[in-house]
């Protein structure tokens, strides 16, 4: 009894010494080994965190298509106009951290110097968020007190023979208001926009005689981890006077292209997984084949083909885990440089990375270490020392 | 005597020159396929985004500016400018004809529903109608072309069935219609424009068409008395994003020279198609739809810049990868080095040896990874786009002159550490 538990302990302290010889002595392997899985483990970890925060970073990019939901009053009711106090309210109720940009829109006929236009009162900074494509000639309007500019669509300019910094006169003769405008800037977009007049939402509310009102309001939200639909539903369940609902265009075309660019990722993240985790593999090869020669000493001297594969096994999984966790840190940082490049934020960390990098990085390892040493095993040791 | 050397270390090592390889063949492949998908992501994202509908909208150029609010016009019709429809498929035939996906041209007009006193806007287009062109046997044009995400819930209407409609889900919602129905239209001032129509679909776009009836062109054009004419039509067409050139262009094309002009010519930029539709079509002003055009280039910017930067962080992990594997079988030769080295062999060419085994490794890996990466990058073209990407010859020589540079710098360091060991200690067996 005491025997063999003797002989148990002397075999677990050798086993001991040997990983730790190993691990000590030859500092060149060891350092190769732990090089090649960290660098696995850190692309594999770069690319699983970009992955999972890609729809979040793409479902933002995507608000470059403008507005995708729209408040304005039921059609069923009689009133075109809706309180902008009560469309500031539904505004409100969207996540800040969720809402792009916000404008409301009031319109009219006014009379210009040389003929009659639409004139659109609206709220220019929530309107530059909400609209990043409008190709502006001169500047925007950035603040939503100024109350002697305006911008102008760029048919509606060349019709008028107005250009940046001209002052135009309008006119509307229900409320008998004129003023003189300067024109800030000449926008197309080629729609209805390059016919109209935009200027700000109170201004808009003196000519057209309707103060505090809006015909409707657009939104550009961001769709990802916003359930879009219940918003809509919440909002008219407060406010039933008025209409909101997403604009189906955008929408449905968003999620399109979301599932793509999704699909794009997933299908290149798990090529370059499983090319990378091959490629650690043929490393870890190469470099216990290297030892066949230890194992025959090993056996030579009476240790039996279990022990050997344990004790390669955990060396390289003393490694590998070491390998792994330095692999993650690295990873994660270079996953925040790609952020930063493609998309000028961080990409947050989410859970699912930790198994994602370790579970195919670790068992790459033991694989790769595990078919070298079972092939040296199967040799016998006198051929092995001979070299032969 | 050096070939002898180089080929026995290929028959004898031939194990460990597998590994190097396959390394390599993995490595390059990886390269090959992100290349190749980097390369060709734009065009077939480009083609994805034809999901946000028309990004060309041509309208006829008049001086009449449109009162239009809400669908609403409060401008007269008469005396507007129209756009002759038979000139249309004259759009097929500009320099960049294959670029154009489809259009769909429109006629609105201002009807009476018999019954109401209301006035509703009716809307004449082709749904999906072959339209014979050269060079394009399949071409169709339409709004189920153009604008994917118009939904019908019934059916669409014939493309020349007089007795059919659509109405939009708004107008249905508020004179109670669907689809089965049968509805009066009358064209007030208009001698015999009056027609029933049997309601086939209710149709929703989220655009101003949902309170409008949509009917087939040729029906409106004879209600309206306007046979062969359309007042707008919508271009989808696939471009490439504005840069510091077409901007150029835009501001005023007087301002390129002749190189400058040619290149913007020839090159799919919105504003370009625009300018080449003006000049086919006499009479019509071509406007990018700026929503769809600048929008779309800007994700594709994204999406390209993404694809980019992965592949360099693949290819410096490869690049890490392949090194790493050339230290290991450089080092585990201490022996047979210090062999060569003991029987008089100079530094520079142990050096030699190891680099041209490096470079002939790199050489086999890189052409075989070309191959695997080709299929890989098809595989993925396939999956997500369902089509085949477009093998670009460049990548063929870049990927091999990386891999050979790759195994070369890899296997430098370990030369160097190994040619600086002391023959007779190596062959003791001391390191």
């Amino acid at each position: 009894m005491a025997d063999v538990k003797g002989a148990n302990l002397t075999r677990r302290r050798m086993f001991l010494q040997i990983l730790f010889k190993s691990l000590k002595v030859r500092k060149n392997r060891v350092a190769i080994t732990f090089f090649s899985i960290m660098i696995g483990a850190s692309v594999i970890t770069a690319l699983s965190s970009v992955y999972f925060d890609i729809s979040a970073k793409m479902s933002r990019e995507l608000r470059a298509y403008g507005a995708n939901f729209f408040i304005g009053p039921k059609v069923s009711s009689a009133s075109r106009n809706a309180e902008l106090e009560t469309i500031r309210e539904m505004v409100a109720m969207v996540p800040p951290d969720k809402l792009i940009g916000a404008s409301p829109y009031i319109y009219g006929v006014v009379r210009l110097d040389l003929g009659n236009a639409v004139l659109a009162g609206v709220d220019f900074p929530g309107l530059k968020k909400l609209s990043p494509y409008w190709q502006v000639e001169g500047k925007w309007i950035s603040v939503d007190f100024d109350e002697d500019s305006c911008m102008i669509g760029k048919t509606l300019a060349k019709n008028m023979e107005l250009k940046v910094g001209d002052s135009v006169n309008v006119i509307r003769s229900e409320t008998g208001f004129q003023k003189s405008l300067t024109v800030k800037g000449i926008a197309e977009t080629g729609q209805a926009e390059d016919e109209q007049i935009f200027v700000n939402l109170a201004l808009a509310g003196q000519i057209l005689g309707q103060q505090e009102k809006a015909n409707h309001a657009m939104l550009s939200i961001v769709t990802e981890g916003t359930d879009i639909d219940a918003l809509a539903q919440g909002m008219e369940a407060k406010f039933p006077e008025l209409d909101a609902k997403p604009i189906r265009k955008v929408s449905h075309s968003d999620g399109r292209i979301l599932d793509k660019i999704k699909g794009l990722m997933a299908i290149i993240a798990v090529i370059i997984l499983t090319v990378t985790t091959l490629c650690v593999m043929t490393t870890l090869i190469a470099i216990v084949s290297e030892r066949t020669r230890e194992i025959g000493l090993m056996k030579a001297i009476g240790a039996d083909d279990r022990d050997i594969v344990r004790q390669f096994l955990s060396e390289t999984l003393t490694i590998g885990l070491a390998g792994v966790a330095a692999g993650m840190v690295v990873g994660f940082l270079l996953a925040q440089l790609l952020g930063q490049a493609v998309f000028g934020s961080f990409i947050s960390f989410r859970l699912m990375v930790l198994p994602v990098t370790l579970v195919p990085s670790i068992a790459a390892s033991l694989l790769a270490a595990a078919l070298p040493v079972r092939m040296a095993v199967r040799v016998v040791p006198a051929q092995v020392l001979k070299e032969e | 005597m050096f070939f002898l050397m180089l080929r026995q270390s290929f028959v004898k090592g031939w194990r460990r020159k597998a590994l190097a390889t396959a390394t390599i063949v993995l490595a390059a492949s990886l390269i090959t396929a992100l290349m190749n998908i980097s390369i060709d992501v734009g065009d077939k994202m480009s083609k994805e985004m034809k999901s946000y509908g028309a990004n060309i909208n041509l309208v006829p150029k008049s001086e009449s500016i449109s009162l239009e609010i809400g669908g609403v016009n409060y401008n007269p019709l008469e005396g507007q400018v129209l756009i002759e429809e038979k000139e249309l498929p004259k759009i097929k035939e500009i320099f960049w004809a294959n670029n154009i996906v489809g259009y769909a041209p429109f006629l609105k007009v201002s009807a009476e529903m018999a019954g109401t006193a209301k006035r509703v806007p009716l809307l004449g287009t082709n749904f999906d109608k072959p339209v014979a062109v050269a060079g394009d046997e399949e071409f169709h044009i339409g709004v189920k072309v153009i604008n994917p995400y118009w939904q019908v819930k019934g059916e669409w209407p014939a493309e020349d069935d007089s007795a059919t409609i659509l109405a939009g889900a708004q107008l249905a919602r508020e004179l109670n219609l669907k689809a089965g129905d049968t509805v009066k239209v009358k064209m007030p001032g208009v001698q015999g424009g009056e027609e029933l129509f049997t309601i086939k679909g209710i149709l929703s776009t989220g655009g101003s068409e949902e309170a409008a009836l949509v009917a087939p062109l040729p029906v409106v054009q004879r209600l309206a008395a306007l046979e062969g004419k359309v007042q707008s039509v919508s271009v989808s067409a696939l471009t490439v994003p504005e840069d510091k050139l077409s901007r150029k262009a835009r501001r005023s094309s007087d301002a390129l020279d002749s190189l400058e002009y040619d290149r913007w010519y020839c090159t799919a930029y919105v504003s370009a198609i625009t300018h080449q539709i003006e000049e086919a079509i006499p009479n019509i002003a071509a406007r990018p739809i700026w929503q769809v055009a600048a929008s779309e280039g800007a994700v594709i910017n994204k999406i390209q810049l993404l694809m980019i930067v992965v592949t360099i962080a693949a290819f410096i992990a490869s690049g890490l990868g392949i090194s790493s594997l050339m230290v290991t079988t450089i080092m585990e030769r201490a022996k047979e080095i210090g062999l060569t080295k003991a029987l008089g062999a100079a530094d520079r060419e142990v050096y030699l040896l190891f680099l041209s085994e490096a470079a002939l490794v790199g050489v086999i890996g890189g052409l075989l990874g070309c191959a695997v990466g080709a299929g890989l990058s098809q595989v993925i073209g396939l999956s997500i786009f369902g089509s085949l990407v477009s093998f670009n010859w460049v990548v063929i020589p870049v990927n091999v002159a990386i891999s050979v540079l790759i195994a070369l710098a890899g296997s430098l360091m370990p030369s160097r550490l190994i040619t600086r060991l002391y023959p007779a200690e190596v062959l003791h067996g001391r390191r």
